[in-house]
């Protein structure tokens, strides 16, 4: 039967009134399919008629059939905020079709909430939170069982986060009520759309239709300059032509920057998260309605917001994801069977290359997969959470086996022991026997942990000197890492922790560089290896003019590699990882994306830490590591790290690297919320968070930040692909000074790797502290030269710049007034025994050297001790401990104490 | 005398012609408390009282001390408390006999004590040691001695050139300053007095020792003398003087 055919005569009117004479591609396939009752999964771009897809078939179905009163089709988009222009449409059909609608999310009035409770709607607009919260009303329960059409938006975005796996159990939450509904996702492109399917259905059966985009897409690169200055210059030469064009950036920060140097045209708005609703929402009517033909966006402009047409795509600096690209350009040209046309403005040599590569992949189909997270236990902790409000108590088995429909969770049986017995340490659920029993706390905890976002509160950053605010930190960050006395940047300016208290950090201003703030930003996307490896394939073929014809492109980029020759820098590759001394450290050049560096430096780094005793920075991109080191630390000893680095060994070491850093308190803090072990108003001021963070070792909660930092934040499986590359030759290695491709760019993840062990550190301290001792070294030679230095300047062997004897003697501080007994005629008996004592001390000078004075300006050691310790033959970190321990001894005496 | 520094625990032996383990700030009933602000554990009473014990019978002391603070709630006694307290000093008293010097967060705590365990608040001298909880000003007597005190639980974190690296309980060791210390009579002034502050026992709690420095919260820290200010580890390693921690960050 022809399409048209089977549609309701009522639905056919609607579709004329809309003004559609004929229905998109995707609508033709998809259609059907829904009409035959399968789930589906449609894969189609951005304005090619997708939510009516759905919703036509949809509401055929409802007008078929009669209502049974309760919700009988769900509509779940991800937005926190609605889509206005989808509800307006949506509310013109239920008008037209006589179907009720409501919409139901976080800023929902109470009065509609009750109205929806008691006269559900036909048609439910909400998001995955709420949906949460439908399952903990006893009213509101019995109004699922009628739903027999569930619609997922923006499926994509949902399906690679947490959110997306608490979505996907709380769809088999819902099957206990409403029994195989229809499943619908609406997606935008990807690299894997069965996964997609997989992620909504389950193991049920489902169709996925699939709409090329390639043949729509036409994507031209253009080399924007070097400086910003430059680069906005080419940008505003852009923006003089007809029609309204979509400016995307990749941080909040670039779009400040371009909005503010942009402000003269009188035609440019900035959109992005961290502006406030009312002025999202003005810049996005005002530029519907033509008054302003600029938007400069970030991401929050990716999903299906609807401003009207868009004319022109720009996207400045690359997109770094194929995927990210394809849904932004896909904006450009909105009306059906329009060619969708974008161009790439790249900022700099490695954006140049990497544009160039994401625009062949985007032309080739060649998209990112979306990866879900499997067996993730805060969710599981979450859904225990409510499910064990929704039913009061429950067996195990049925948590299990509800659960377990999903795709999400599969073999997690020991998981979920695991769960249980820790949710029931934070007085989440009580178990008996084998029955899961809600707790007093839990629907509390239900209340502020609906949603798998974090969300972050922000502790304002005051400065006490200037008494001004000049920053703002995550809350979990201040949690996880920040305390009395804690140095870091904000604002391009040192700060140094005063206080924790009244929500605020208090601090001042700090003068030493020491220890960085550690931060990875959130919005910054994660260049995928495969693209970065295509990066390092151009730079050692220097294939640019594969890629593109662009004459300035071309230009900048040979001139480029050219200077690099010149200066006899080897030039990074695929197959090549140069590290470079810089006055900061040394830089790792390695093409790998961002996930494998991150994991491949701090491997690297926290061996280097172990072997030196210090701290190490790190700082990464896509194609390079900065490891911030102390300056004896070179490129030679990050290469011996290096070879000696057993890629079997990389998982290990991993987790011992991570433990802790400031990022893994962070995850760990997040994760450590969603079991209810910390409220989201938990207060951070007065306790000694490090501590309690402790109380997670071994526990399933510190098992699920490792996991999801090493599957989200770094690739340690392709970092010790990488080692064992280098090791089989594949890839080389070489050393040399810093290069204008090291010197390149803006890193973007920081973080501190402190050393494994306290031993260590207690070691490295000590030393310093011997290193700063003053000594009097006296010449019981010559008897007639003394002088008071520090023990770091003593030389090796000390000499009497006198008589030219080594026969010194080095005594503390205190006791200088004995270098003139050496030098009298005539000793009393009592004198006679301290020229002894010197001669003692003078001996082991002679034949130790600078050693015997740094054992000699310990605590409490005379020539005695001194003579034992170095007689111990203990060298390095063994020496210091032997000091360590002649110390304790002293310090544990009478004599200190009086 | 004699002082041995258990770093598992973190406690103190002081012997002279006694043998005595110092154990300050326990804390026990702190649970309740976090879960007030928000962060939400079962109970580690159990554990902690098992630490203690270990403590008793490594180094087999003749007499417990317990510096303060053995409850955690105040002013009153939690539901925990009273089911906890009066089985975790049992458990005390079967291994050793002991003492306490009541802390700012025992009140009430005599209700679960014998006779003869309750020492006064402003402090006492045992074998020629002084204790003190340290949340008051001390006893004249105690003067001219080594004075103990816990209530300040000091912490050190340690920086390289790089970063922080290593944060844990510690001890400051400093000397009073008569001139700082309101106090009514100040009769043994002649002979220097030092204060040892100690570790907290309870694996939560800590202060930086730089803020106990800087902004001092008892009269004991108000009258220390900085300068010469000394840091420990605990398990009696010395670290240096305070002022090279004020440099490693400051500088």
């Amino acid at each position: 039967m022809l399409l048209p055919d089977r549609l309701d005569e009522r639905v056919r009117s609607c579709i004329k009134k809309r003004g559609f004479f004929a229905l998109s591609d995707p609508q033709m396939q998809a259609i059907p399919l829904i009409l035959d009752e399968k789930n589906i999964v449609l894969i189609a771009p951005t304005g090619t008629g997708k939510t009516e897809s759905a919703m036509i078939p949809v509401f055929n179905a409802l007008l078929s059939t009669p209502s049974s009163g309760g919700i009988r089709a769900l509509y779940i988009t991800p937005l926190r905020s609605l889509n206005r222009d989808i509800l307006s449409r949506m509310e013109w059909w239920c008008r037209e079709l006589s179907l009720s609608i409501g919409v139901r999310h976080g800023d929902t009035p109470a009065s509609e909430r009750r109205r929806q409770a008691l006269a559900p709607p036909e048609l439910l607009i909400t998001t995955p939170e709420t949906l949460q919260a439908l399952f903990m009303g006893k009213r509101l329960r019995r109004h699922l069982a009628g739903i027999r059409y569930v619609i997922v938006d923006e499926i994509h975005e949902l399906a690679g986060s947490k959110r997306g796996a608490q979505l996907a159990v709380a769809l088999e939450r819902l099957h206990v009520y409403a029994s195989n509904f229809q499943r619908i996702g609406l997606s935008a492109t990807v690299g894997n759309p069965d996964e997609i399917g997989r992620f909504l259905c389950g193991a049920r059966p489902f169709t996925v239709v699939r709409v090329p985009v390639a043949k729509d897409l036409e994507i031209a690169v253009k080399f924007a300059g070097e400086s910003f200055k430059q680069q906005v210059e080419t940008l505003s030469s852009m923006l003089g032509r007809k029609g309204s064009t979509l400016v995307f950036v990749n941080t909040r920060v670039t779009a400040e920057a371009l909005g503010h140097e942009l402000f003269e045209r009188g035609d440019v708005e900035v959109h992005h998260g961290s502006l406030s609703r009312d002025v999202r929402i003005d810049a996005e009517e005002r530029f519907k309605r033509g008054e302003i033909n600029t938007l400069i966006c970030t991401s929050s402009m990716e999903l299906g917001i609807d401003i009207g047409r868009v004319d022109h795509v720009i996207q400045f600096g690359s997109p770094r994801e194929v995927a990210r690209l394809i849904q932004r350009v896909g904006r450009a040209g909105h009306q059906l069977h329009t060619v969708s046309r974008g161009t790439i403005l790249a900022t700099g040599f490695s954006d140049l290359l990497e544009s160039l590569v994401i625009a062949r992949r985007a032309r080739a189909n060649e998209i990112e997969n979306v990866i879900p997270h499997m067996n993730a236990a805060d969710v599981l902790a979450n859904q225990i959470a409510g499910i064990s409000v929704e039913y009061g108590e429950i067996e195990r088995e049925r948590v299990r086996e509800i659960i377990g429909r999903s795709h999400v969770f599969s073999d997690f049986v020991s998981l979920l022991e695991d769960v249980c017995l820790q949710m029931q340490e934070h007085r989440l659920i009580r178990l008996d026997g084998s029955r899961i029993i809600t707790t007093a706390r839990a629907r509390k905890y239900l209340a502020g942990n609906l949603s798998m976002i974090h969300d972050e509160r922000k502790v304002p950053v005051f400065d006490m000197v200037s008494r001004r605010t000049v920053g703002t930190l995550d809350e979990s960050f201040v949690v996880g890492w920040v305390h009395t006395g804690a140095v870091f940047i904000t604002k391009g300016q040192l700060w140094r922790v005063i206080e924790i208290a009244d929500g605020k950090l208090t601090v001042e201003p700090a003068r030493k560089v020491q220890g960085e703030l550690p931060s990875w930003e959130g919005e910054q996307i994660p260049v995928p290896y495969s693209i970065a490896r295509e990066v390092g394939g151009v730079r050692r073929n220097r294939t640019i003019r594969d890629y593109t014809s662009e004459p300035a492109g071309i230009r900048y980029a040979e001139n480029f590699l050219l200077d690099m020759d010149k200066n006899h820098s080897r030039v990074p590759t695929d197959q090549l990882i140069t590290l470079e001394n810089t006055d900061e450290g040394v830089i790792c050049n390695i093409c790998a994306g961002h996930k494998a560096n991150e994991a491949f430096g701090r491997v690297i780094s926290i061996i280097l830490s172990a072997k030196f005793g210090t701290t190490v920075g790190i700082e990464l991109d896509a194609y390079r590591i900065l490891l911030r080191l102390p300056s004896h630390i070179r490129a030679a000893d990050v290469r011996d790290a290096l070879d000696g680095l057993d890629p079997a060994h990389m998982p290990g070491i991993i987790r011992l690297a991570l433990k802790r850093t400031a990022l893994f308190k962070w995850k760990l803090v997040q994760v450590a919320k969603k079991f209810g072990a910390i409220d989201p108003d938990a207060d951070f001021e007065r306790i000694s968070i490090q501590k309690l963070l402790d109380f997670f070792d071994g526990t399933v909660i510190q098992q699920e930040a490792y996991r999801e930092l090493l599957s989200e934040y770094m690739d340690i499986n392709t970092a010790a692909a990488i080692v064992e590359l280098v090791r089989k030759g594949e890839i080389t290695v070489t050393t040399g000074r810093l290069s204008i491709i090291g010197a390149e760019g803006l890193l973007t993840s920081r973080d501190e790797i402190p050393p494994p062990t306290a031993d260590q550190a207690v070691i490295a301290a000590v030393r310093r502290r011997l290193e700063s001792d003053e000594v009097v070294l006296c010449c019981m030679n010559c008897r007639d030269w003394k002088s008071r230095t520090v023990v770091s300047r003593v030389p090796a062997t000390p000499q009497c710049p006198k008589c030219g004897a080594r026969l010194i003697a080095a005594l503390k501080p205190w006791e200088e007034p004995l270098c003139a007994v050496a030098g009298k005629k005539k000793k009393s008996d009592e004198e006679r025994a301290t020229e002894l004592r010197l001669m003692k001390n003078a001996n082991i000078v002679l034949s130790s050297g600078k050693k015997a004075v740094i054992a000699l300006a310990a605590r409490g050691v005379g020539p005695e001790n001194a003579s034992r310790i170095i007689g111990t033959l203990a060298d390095g970190d063994a020496f210091y401990r032997e000091i360590l321990k002649a110390e304790r001894n002293y310090i544990q005496t009478h004599r200190f104490w009086q | 005398m004699n002082l041995q520094f258990i770093s598992d625990g973190p406690a103190l032996i002081v012997e002279n012609r006694t043998r005595v383990l110092v154990v300050a700030d326990l804390h026990f009933g702190i649970e309740s408390d976090l879960a007030d602000h928000g962060w939400h554990f079962s109970s580690r009473s159990a554990e902690r009282v098992k630490k203690v014990c270990a403590c008793i019978e490594t180094t087999n002391p003749d007499l417990l001390l317990l510096l303060g603070d053995v409850k955690h709630s105040i002013p009153k006694t939690t539901q925990q408390e009273f089911f906890e307290i009066p089985g975790i000093l049992s458990a005390f008293r079967d291994l050793v006999p002991f003492m306490v010097i009541p802390g700012n967060h025992d009140i009430g705590i005599g209700r679960f004590l014998h006779d003869g365990e309750l020492l006064p608040k402003a402090g006492a001298i045992i074998d020629g040691v002084a204790y003190l909880h340290g949340h008051t000003i001390p006893s004249p007597s105690l003067l001219g001695h080594l004075i103990i005190a816990g209530h300040h639980h000091p912490m050190v974190s340690l920086h390289d050139e790089v970063g922080c690296y290593l944060r844990a309980p510690a001890y400051l060791a400093a000397e009073l300053d008569p001139a700082k210390l309101r106090c009514a009579e100040k009769k043994g002034m002649r002979r220097k007095t030092r204060v040892l502050f100690m570790p907290a026992f309870n694996e939560v709690a800590g202060f930086d020792i730089l803020r106990i420095i800087r902004h001092p919260f008892s009269p004991l820290s108000r009258s220390i003398r900085t300068d010469t200010a000394e840091v420990f580890l605990t398990e009696g390693t010395y670290v240096g003087p305070v002022s090279a921690l004020e440099d490693d960050v400051a500088a």
